[in-house]
C-alpha cells in the first residue's frame, strides 16, 4: 500500500495563491506584542506633544521647535502634522527597521524559516508576502500616528477649517481628506527602507542584527542628506524626500514630490527586493 | 556553480534598468533640439512680441556662489532693502542653495508665487491693487494696497527713476521670465550678443541667447536665456561667473503650462489666526507716518554688468555684523569687510556703508574711496 | 531494488562547508513503506543530510530524489506530501500552539483551508496536545514542544515523514507513544525516516537502517542484514597464523588477518553459517600444533557493530 492513494483525495492540486499565508503573516504580526508596543509608542508622540502644548500655552513660540507647533493651539488637526514631522525622521524607520529587519531573520530565529520553507511556503512567496506584511506596518504606524494626533488633537483643541501653507483656509473635510494623502505619502516614504531591511534580514540569522543594520542606514541616509556638499548624492537617498509630505498642505496640492518620491521608492524596492532574492532563492536555511 | 551565479542576475538586471531609466529620462530630455535658425535680434524681437500674459509652472532655482556652506537658516532669508541694479533679483535667498516655486500668472496685476519649503512656504499674491506676502512658518500676513492705476514697473522703462516702494515685492521677479525681461533690458546694451545651441527647458523647445560683457571688469562670464521657440517667453535664466564651470545661478521652469490659472488662486485674504501686518502705501506719500525706518539712500555708479551699488549706513548693518555666519562669510580688507563671491562682490566699508558689485575688489574699495 | 520503489535515493551527495565535508559521498537508499533508522552520532551529518533531502539546503555535489522527483528542484511539488521535523521545533513562543500549526498549515499551499481547523484539532489530538493547544507555546515544555512539532509533521497525510530525533527532549511514556505512532503510520503505508543517535530506539521500531559517521554513510540495509555483519568471531592469538588462518577456514569460518603484533598475531575468523561450538575450534587448533596463546569468542551486539563502523560510543541510556 502506498500512501500516494491518500493523497488524491485530500491534498488539493493547484496551489493557493498565498493569500492564507499572508492572513497569518498579518495576525502574527499584528498578534505580537512588541508590535503593540511600536504602535502605542507611536501613538504616545501625538499625544504627548498635544498635552505638551496644552499645558505650555506660551502663546506663540516664534517658530521654534517642530514645524506647525504654533498652530496647534488654533487647530488640534495640527497635531497629527507635527506629530507626523517628529516621527518620520526618528520614530517611524526605527520602528520600521524593527519589522523588516525581523521578517526573514526573525523567522529563522524562531526555527519557524525551516518550517515555512518545507510547509512549502515557496521562497519567492515567503518574501513577497514578509514585505507586503512589511509594508502593511508602514501603514499602520503612520495612521496610528495621524488617528491618535487627530483624536487628541480634537479632543483638546478647537477643530473647524483649516489653515493651510500657502495661507489659503480649507474645510475641516477637505483637511481631513488631505491628511489621508499625508498618511499615504509617509506610508510610500517608508516603502524603500522596508525593502532594504528584507535584504539585510536575509543576510543573517540574528534579527537583531538586521534591525539595528536597516536603522542605522536610515540614519546614514538622512545624515548624508544634511550634508551640502553632497547635493549630487541627495535625490538618490531613499530619505530625501520623507519631509515632503508638506505638499499636500499646499494650494493647489502639488504631487511632484509624491511622484518623484514613488519613483524614488519603487527603484529602491526593485533593487532591493531583487537583491533578496539573490540573496534568499539558494540560500541554505541551516537555522 | 553556473546556478548560483544565476540568482544573482535579477539583482544586477534591476540595477542596471533602474540606473538605465534614471540616466536615459534626462539623456532623452536633454536629446538635440532642432528649430530654424535665427539671430541674436531676431530672438530678442520673439521676446518683445510675446504675448503670454497667462501662464502657470514650478520653477526650480540652483546657484552655485562659491560660497562656505552654512547650515540652511543661518543666512538672512529675505533682504527687502536695498533692490536696484542689475542683480536687483537674486534676493539673498537664492545664497542658501536650490529653490523651488510655482508661480501664477494672469496678466501683469495677477500673479503668486509659491516658495516651496520644507514643510513650508512662503507666498507673494498679487490680485489687481492688493498685494499680500504670507509666511507659514510664523502664519504672518503683510498686505499692502497699490495706489490706482499703478502697476509695477515693467521691465524697459527706466526702473532706478521709479521704481515702486522695494518693500513691495513683484511675484513676477521671480520667474524666469520676468528676470530675464529685466536682464536684457539692462545688459543688452553693454553685451555681445550670440545664440547658442538649442535647449530643451520644462519639456520645451528653446533658442538660447548668450549675452556676453563687452566690459572686462566684471565676475560675470555670461548670461545665458532660453526662450522659448513658439511663444518667445523666457524659459530659463543662466548667470555664469568667470572661471567656475557650474552655473553660478540658474533659474528656470522644470514645468510651464500656459493655461489660464484659476481665479481662485489670486482670491487671498488673511486666514483667520494670522498676524496681519499692513503696509501703509500711497504711491503720493513717500514719508508714512509709521514708516519703520528711513529708508537706505543708494546711489548706482556706472551701468549694466559692471554697475556698482552703494547704500548709505542701513541700521540693520549693526546687528548684522554682530551675527555669528557674517563674520565667517567676509573677510577684512583693506576698507572694511568684504563678502565674495563667484558672481560679486560685497563690501561692508568701515564706515557703515554697502558697497555691491559683479565686479573686482579693488573696483569696489576704488568706488567706496571716491565718494 | 529499482528507483521507482525508493522514497528516498542520493548518489554521491555531498555537502562542503569551506573546505570541510559535512556530508561526503552519500548513497541512500530509503525503500517505500520502510521504517528507515538514520543512525550516527552527534555531528556525523544526519541534520545537514535531511536539510538537503528537504530542500533547505543545496548539495554541493550528488543528487537527491524524493518521492521520484530531484530535489531541490521541485520542492514545490514534492514538500506538500513530505511531513517533517528538523532540528527540533520552531515555533512562535508568543502564539498558542493551534495557532501556530495553523501558521504552518497556511504556508502549505496545498493545503485546503476549509478543513483548517479540523486538521489542526486532529493533529493535535494524535499526540496529545489537545488540552494545550489553547496556551502559548512559550509555556509549553520541551517534551510537549517535540510533541507540536510531530503534529506540524502530521497536518497533511503524507507519503512520507522524515523526523529528525523525534524523541528528543521526551519523556519514557513520551518516548512509547512515538514509537506506536511511528508504527501506526507505517502500517497504513507512510514511509518513515528517522535520525537517531539512540540504537535502542531505531532497533525497536525500524526495518531499515543506515549509518553515519564523520559525514560519510559506513553501512546500509535492512536490520538483519546489518546484525547479519555482526555475528559472532573468534579471536585467536598465537605465532602461527598462517597455520591457524588454514584450521579456522576448514571450519567454515571467514578470517580477518590482522597486522602481525611483534610477538603474537591476532587472527580473528567470523563464524560461518555451519553451527560450530568454540571448544572444538580450539580442540582443532591444539590439535593442529597451533600454539594458542589466546582464544576468545566474541558475540557483537548491534551496538557493538556500529561503534566500531563509527568509532564511537552511542548514548545508550536517555
Amino acid at each position: 500500500m502506498r500512501g500516494s492513494t491518500l493523497t488524491t483525495n485530500t491534498i488539493r492540486t493547484r496551489p493557493a495563491s498565498g493569500l492564507a499565508l499572508l492572513g497569518t503573516e498579518l495576525s502574527v504580526l499584528f498578534r505580537r506584542k512588541r508590535t503593540w508596543a511600536m504602535l502605542a509608542a507611536l501613538a504616545a508622540v501625538p499625544i504627548l506633544i498635544a498635552i505638551a502644548v496644552r499645558l505650555t500655552r506660551s502663546g506663540s513660540g516664534g517658530g521654534a521647535g517642530p514645524a506647525f507647533l504654533d498652530r496647534i493651539e488654533n487647530n488640534g488637526l495640527f497635531v497629527v502634522f507635527v506629530a507626523l514631522g517628529v516621527c518620520v525622521p526618528l520614530f517611524l524607520p526605527l520602528t520600521v527597521g524593527v519589522v523588516a529587519g525581523d521578517t526573514i531573520a526573525g523567522e529563522a530565529s524562531n526555527g519557524t524559516l525551516r518550517y515555512l520553507l518545507i510547509a512549502p511556503a515557496g521562497r519567492i512567496r515567503l518574501l513577497a508576502v514578509k514585505y507586503v506584511g512589511a509594508a502593511a506596518f508602514c501603514l499602520a504606524a503612520t495612521l496610528v500616528v495621524c488617528i491618535a494626533g487627530a483624536l487628541i488633537g480634537f479632543a483638546l483643541f478647537p477643530s473647524g477649517s483649516v489653515t493651510i501653507l500657502s495661507g489659503d483656509t480649507v474645510s475641516l473635510g477637505n483637511a481631513l481628506g488631505r491628511s489621508l494623502l499625508v498618511a499615504l505619502y509617509v506610508t510610500v516614504s517608508l516603502l524603500g527602507l522596508s525593502a532594504i531591511g528584507l535584504f539585510l534580514s536575509t543576510l543573517t540569522d540574528v534579527p537583531v542584527g538586521a534591525m539595528a543594520a536597516t536603522i542605522i542606514l536610515s540614519v546614514t541616509s538622512e545624515v548624508l542628506d544634511q550634508l551640502p556638499q553632497l547635493g549630487w548624492l541627495h535625490p538618490w537617498l531613499f530619505s530625501n524626500y520623507w519631509l515632503g509630505f508638506g505638499d499636500f498642505l499646499r494650494d493647489p496640492i502639488s504631487w511632484a514630490n509624491f511622484v518623484t518620491n514613488a519613483e524614488l521608492q519603487g527603484g529602491y524596492i526593485i533593487v532591493f527586493a531583487a537583491l533578496a532574492y539573490g540573496r534568499f532563492a539558494a540560500k541554505d536555511i541551516l537555522s | 556553480m553556473s546556478r548560483n551565479w544565476l540568482r544573482w542576475a535579477p539583482a544586477a538586471a534591476a540595477v542596471v534598468v533602474v540606473a538605465g531609466v534614471a540616466i536615459a529620462v534626462p539623456t532623452v530630455a536633454n536629446a538635440s533640439v532642432s528649430l530654424p535658425d535665427k539671430t541674436p535680434t531676431q530672438i530678442l524681437e520673439l521676446v518683445a512680441s510675446s504675448n503670454v500674459r497667462a501662464f502657470s509652472g514650478t520653477v526650480e532655482e540652483t546657484s552655485d556662489l562659491g560660497l562656505p556652506s552654512l547650515p540652511a537658516g543661518s543666512v538672512p532669508s529675505s533682504s527687502r532693502g536695498s533692490s536696484s541694479g542689475a542683480l536687483s533679483a537674486a534676493d539673498l535667498s537664492l545664497l542658501t542653495g536650490p529653490n523651488s516655486l510655482r508661480v501664477y500668472v494672469d496678466g501683469p496685476s495677477k500673479a503668486r508665487v509659491q516658495n516651496l519649503e520644507s514643510l513650508a512656504e512662503r507666498d507673494v499674491i498679487r490680485n489687481g491693487s492688493d498685494v499680500w506676502v504670507y509666511d507659514s512658518k510664523d502664519n504672518s500676513v503683510a498686505h499692502t494696497t497699490l495706489a490706482s492705476r499703478q502697476h509695477f514697473v515693467r521691465p524697459g522703462t527706466t526702473p532706478q527713476a521709479t521704481s515702486p516702494d522695494p518693500t513691495t515685492p513683484d511675484p513676477q521677479d521671480a520667474t524666469p521670465a520676468g528676470l530675464a525681461k529685466k536682464l536684457i533690458a539692462q545688459l543688452e546694451p553693454t553685451s555681445t550678443l550670440s545664440v547658442d545651441s538649442n535647449v530643451r527647458v520644462a519639456g520645451r523647445p528653446a533658442y538660447d541667447l548668450v549675452l556676453t560683457p563687452k566690459v572686462t571688469d566684471t565676475l560675470i562670464g555670461s548670461v545665458s536665456i532660453a526662450v522659448d521657440a513658439e511663444t518667445g517667453v523666457p524659459l530659463q535664466v543662466r548667470i555664469d561667473a568667470r572661471g567656475q564651470k557650474t552655473p553660478a545661478v540658474n533659474i528656470g521652469f522644470s514645468s510651464i503650462d500656459l493655461a489660464t490659472p484659476a481665479a481662485s488662486l489670486f482670491a487671498f485674504s488673511a486666514p483667520a489666526g494670522a498676524k496681519v501686518t499692513e503696509i501703509n502705501q500711497h504711491a503720493t506719500a513717500p514719508k508714512a507716518p509709521d514708516a519703520p525706518a528711513t529708508k537706505p539712500t543708494e546711489t548706482v555708479t556706472g551701468h549694466g554688468w559692471d554697475a556698482v551699488v552703494t547704500v548709505a549706513a542701513a541700521n540693520s548693518l549693526g546687528t548684522l555684523s554682530q551675527s555669528r555666519s557674517f563674520g565667517e562669510l567676509t573677510t577684512a580688507v583693506a576698507g572694511g569687510r568684504l563678502l565674495h563671491t563667484s558672481l560679486f562682490n560685497v563690501l561692508f566699508t568701515s564706515d557703515g556703508r554697502i558697497v555691491a558689485g559683479s565686479v573686482s575688489v579693488a573696483r569696489l574699495q576704488e568706488v567706496a574711496t571716491a565718494q | 531494488m529499482t528507483a521507482a520503489e525508493l522514497a528516498i535515493e542520493t548518489r554521491g551527495l555531498t555537502k562542503r562547508f569551506g573546505g570541510y565535508a559535512a556530508v561526503n559521498d552519500i548513497d541512500l537508499s530509503v525503500p517505500h513503506g520502510s521504517v528507515f533508522g538514520f543512525l550516527g552520532p552527534n555531528g556525523s551529518g544526519k541534520t545537514t543530510t535531511i536539510r538537503m533531502l528537504l530542500g533547505l539546503a543545496s548539495p554541493t555535489s550528488g543528487e537527491v530524489r524524493v518521492l521520484g522527483a530531484a530535489m531541490p528542484r521541485d520542492n514545490a511539488s514534492v514538500l506538500p506530501r513530505v511531513g517533517a521535523l528538523v532540528e527540533g521545533p520552531g515555533f512562535y513562543p508568543y502564539l498558542s500552539g493551534a495557532d501556530n500549526l495553523r501558521r504552518l498549515d497556511s504556508a502549505d499551499l496545498y493545503a485546503p483551508s476549509r478543513t483548517r481547523s479540523a486538521r489542526v484539532a486532529d493533529a493535535l489530538e494524535r499526540v496529545g496536545l489537545s488540552a494545550a493547544a489553547g496556551k502559548k507555546v512559550k509555556a509549553y515544555s520541551l517534551g510537549m514542544k517535540q510533541r507540536l512539532g510531530i503534529a506540524n509533521a502530521l497536518l497533511t497525510p503524507r507519503e512520507l515523514l522524515i523526523l529528525d530525533e523525534p524523541t528528543n527532549g521526551l519523556d519514557p511514556q513520551g518516548t512509547r507513544e512515538v514509537r506506536s505512532l511511528v508504527r501506526s503510520l507505517a502500517s497504513q503505508g507512510t514511509t518513515i525516516f528517522v535520525s537517531s543517535h539512540l540504537l535502542a530506539e531505531i532497533e525497536q521500531i525500524c526495518t531499515h537502517a543506515a549509518v553515519m559517521s564523520v559525514g560519510s554513510l559506513v553501512a546500509q540495509g535492512t536490520l538483519d542484514q546489518l546484525r547479519d555483519v555482526g555475528r559472532p568471531r573468534a579471536r585467536v592469538q598465537t605465532p602461527d597464523p598462517q597455520l591457524a588462518t588454514g584450521v579456522l577456514e576448514k571450519l567454515g569460518m571467514t578470517v580477518q588477518q590482522l597486522p602481525p603484533d611483534s610477538v603474537d598475531t591476532t587472527v580473528v575468523a567470523i563464524f560461518g553459517d555451519k553451527p560450530v561450538e568454540p571448544d572444538t575450534v580450539v580442540a582443532a587448533l591444539v590439535k593442529a600444533k597451533v600454539r594458542v596463546r589466546g582464544f576468545a569468542v566474541e558475540s557483537p551486539s548491534l551496538e557493538d557493530r556500529f561503534v566500531s563502523l563509527t568509532g564511537e560510543g552511542f548514548n545508550v541510556d536517555h
